[in-house]
């Protein structure tokens, strides 16, 4: 099992629903190989950062450095690449998938 | 090439040619006249201070590209911290120029350039970046002065660029072939255009499939056959004789010596073009141009109302009414209205972000409220300075009167006012606060960058109210919400 963690940036001014996005992620990965950890245990293999506009706040060195692998979701983008709202959840569980397989 | 000093940009003026008209002549000597000196003297400086040990902390970066210590001007943007760095930067050359010194116009737009030029080969499979890439080293190994050409004349404000009844309206593409194209159309308020290397032009609003030739984005050398300036005429400009007492800032003058920068069926060699027809594109360089360049505002504007905030409480001093408890409450207005202003610049700075390319940009949103805030708090702040000095401001005599044989005497005695300073004294500083706010200093506040209502419909894209609504929502119980809106 791929162990991930979900970090939020904070949320003071959204541009994005991030518990939306992140009930959608986790109903994509069930039963796909991962298990959803809190951020307490030292051993994660990715994190998918949520973070409400592009500014980033939650992908900061000491969170990525707790990771393998990250994902960035900051606003209207998936690793500072430009997504739609309504696409972030599709295209996050994709590369969330692409990166289970490389733990495989 | 390393990083140039001010003596160094202006021989490097030398030997350019570009054709320049004012006030009905052709000036065939850009760099001694008296008109553009200021101006020259003021982005001379730019360079001076990258080299000063004082400032060179803001003013000189590490080139991304190549390791090399560069101006900051020549920087593209690789966090935060050089976001920042950029705004400290503008305010203290702003205050050592008390004006615009002109070479964040083509800073922004190489910065904007450097992404969306990465974006379009994303999709395009262009080689637009690869060939920016090579241009811009060029840039920072020369430290060359380039001019940001985006706002184009417009013609009829109600069509766009496509159904204009002159074509010409806006900068576009007439020919192209293997080795280039040729452009048509001009570039209105250029700012440092006669006294730059040469032309970073970008269009000037979003383009449809229609306006494909308009979106149009190259670099022109400002002597390029074909390119024409028209220098614009300033508040005062006739001062700019050798009467220095009365132009108030002889050695930087006002503003930034803005031209009309007419293209003639100017060739542009394929190497120098960073975008032809991608149309669909063209919004996100105005974007990221505009935001860049409103960013700036609470910077070099700060800069500068920190010399007025100093040259209006001098003048108080040597008029006697320093002391009075209202200048103090005003000065102290003064400087909250400035400081407001970097309070948002440094904000939008703290809250920029990444680009796809790698570069940052400040926060849009943020960055237009900062620029929107320029266009009110500098008038209110010149208000402010006219207040304390007073009516003087508007009336005093001509430096060659105080200089008069027969009436000098009576200008010296009656301009004179406290014990303390003497009528010379007071007469610089009365020069000076007007020199700075009268005029054509604060219209530049309300337009440069963009007029009012362009921040306006950047605010409104960029304000989330769907998000607000969801709060209200949320508070007036209607309908079913969540416990946390988010």
């Amino acid at each position: 099992m791929v162990k991930v963690a979900l970090k939020y940036c904070g949320s003071c001014n959204p541009q994005v629903n991030l518990r939306w996005l992140a009930d959608k992620l986790a109903l994509a990965a069930a039963g796909q190989g991962f298990e959803l950890v809190p951020l307490s245990p030292a051993s994660i293999d990715a994190m998918v950062i949520l973070c409400g506009c592009p500014r980033a706040c939650g992908n900061k060195d000491e969170v990525r450095g707790r990771a393998r692998d990250c994902i960035v979701v900051a606003g209207e983008s998936l690793d500072v690449r430009p997504v739609a709202e309504a696409d972030l959840a599709a295209a996050a569980a994709e590369r969330l998938l692409r990166l289970r397989d490389t733990f495989n | 090439m390393a990083m140039m000093t001010g003596n160094e940009y202006r021989a490097s003026l030398e030997g350019l040619k570009p054709e320049v008209y004012f006030m009905g002549e052709r000036i065939e000597r850009v760099l001694d006249h008296l008109a553009f000196v200021p101006h020259i003297n003021a982005a001379a400086l730019t360079y001076d201070m990258a080299l000063a040990p004082e400032y060179e902390e803001l003013t000189m970066a590490t080139s991304h590209l190549t390791g090399e210590k560069i101006n900051r001007f020549t920087h593209i943007h690789q966090s935060h911290d050089d976001l920042v760095k950029k705004v400290k930067m503008l305010r203290a050359i702003g205050q050592q120029t008390g004006s615009c010194f002109q070479r964040c116009v083509g800073f922004d737009g190489m910065n904007a350039v450097y992404s969306v030029t990465y974006d379009i080969d994303q999709k395009k499979s262009t080689d637009y970046h690869a060939r920016f890439v090579k241009f811009l080293k060029e840039v920072q190994s020369r430290d060359l002065m380039i001019t940001g050409a985006m706002t184009d004349p417009k013609g009829d404000r109600s069509l766009p660029p496509g159904k204009q009844k002159d074509p010409d309206s806006y900068a576009h593409i007439v020919k192209r072939d293997a080795e280039g194209i040729v452009i048509n159309g001009a570039k209105t308020h250029i700012t440092g255009a006669v006294n730059s290397h040469g032309h970073l032009v970008m269009p000037t609003a979003a383009m449809t499939p229609e306006d494909a030739n308009y979106a149009v984005c190259c670099y022109v050398p400002v002597d390029a056959p074909g390119v024409i300036h028209i220098f614009g005429r300033q508040t005062n400009d006739d001062r700019k004789c050798n009467c220095a007492l009365d132009q108030g800032n002889v050695d930087y003058g006002s503003v930034g010596g803005e031209a009309l920068v007419v293209f003639d069926n100017v060739f542009v060699p394929t190497e120098h073009v960073f975008m032809a027809g991608e149309h669909e594109f063209a919004y996100s360089l105005v974007e990221r141009f505009a935001t860049a360049h409103r960013q700036n505002y609470g910077g070099c504007k700060v800069g500068l109302t920190d010399a007025l905030v100093g040259a209006t409480f001098l003048a108080a001093e040597a008029q006697g009414t320093s002391s009075a408890s209202h200048i103090r409450e005003k000065l102290v207005d003064m400087v909250h209205l400035a400081e407001t202003l970097y309070c948002c610049s440094i904000a939008c700075s703290c809250q920029g972000y990444a680009l796809p390319a790698g570069s940052y940009m400040a926060d849009p949103l943020l960055a237009n409220i900062t620029k929107l805030n320029v266009t009110r708090n500098v008038y209110e702040i010149a208000r402010l300075a006219h207040d304390i000095a007073g009516g003087i401001l508007a009336t005093m005599p001509a430096e060659t009167d105080w200089k008069d044989p027969k009436v000098g005497k009576y200008v010296d005695k009656y301009m004179k006012a406290s014990a303390g300073a003497s009528a010379e004294t007071r007469m610089r500083l009365i020069r000076l606060i007007e020199a700075m706010t009268c005029g054509t200093a604060l219209v530049e506040s309300m337009h440069g960058a963009g007029s009012p209502q362009a921040q306006r419909i950047m605010i409104w894209r960029q304000a989330n109210l769907e998000h607000k609504k969801r709060l209200a929502l949320k508070l007036a119980k209607i309908g079913d919400q969540p416990y946390l809106v988010s």
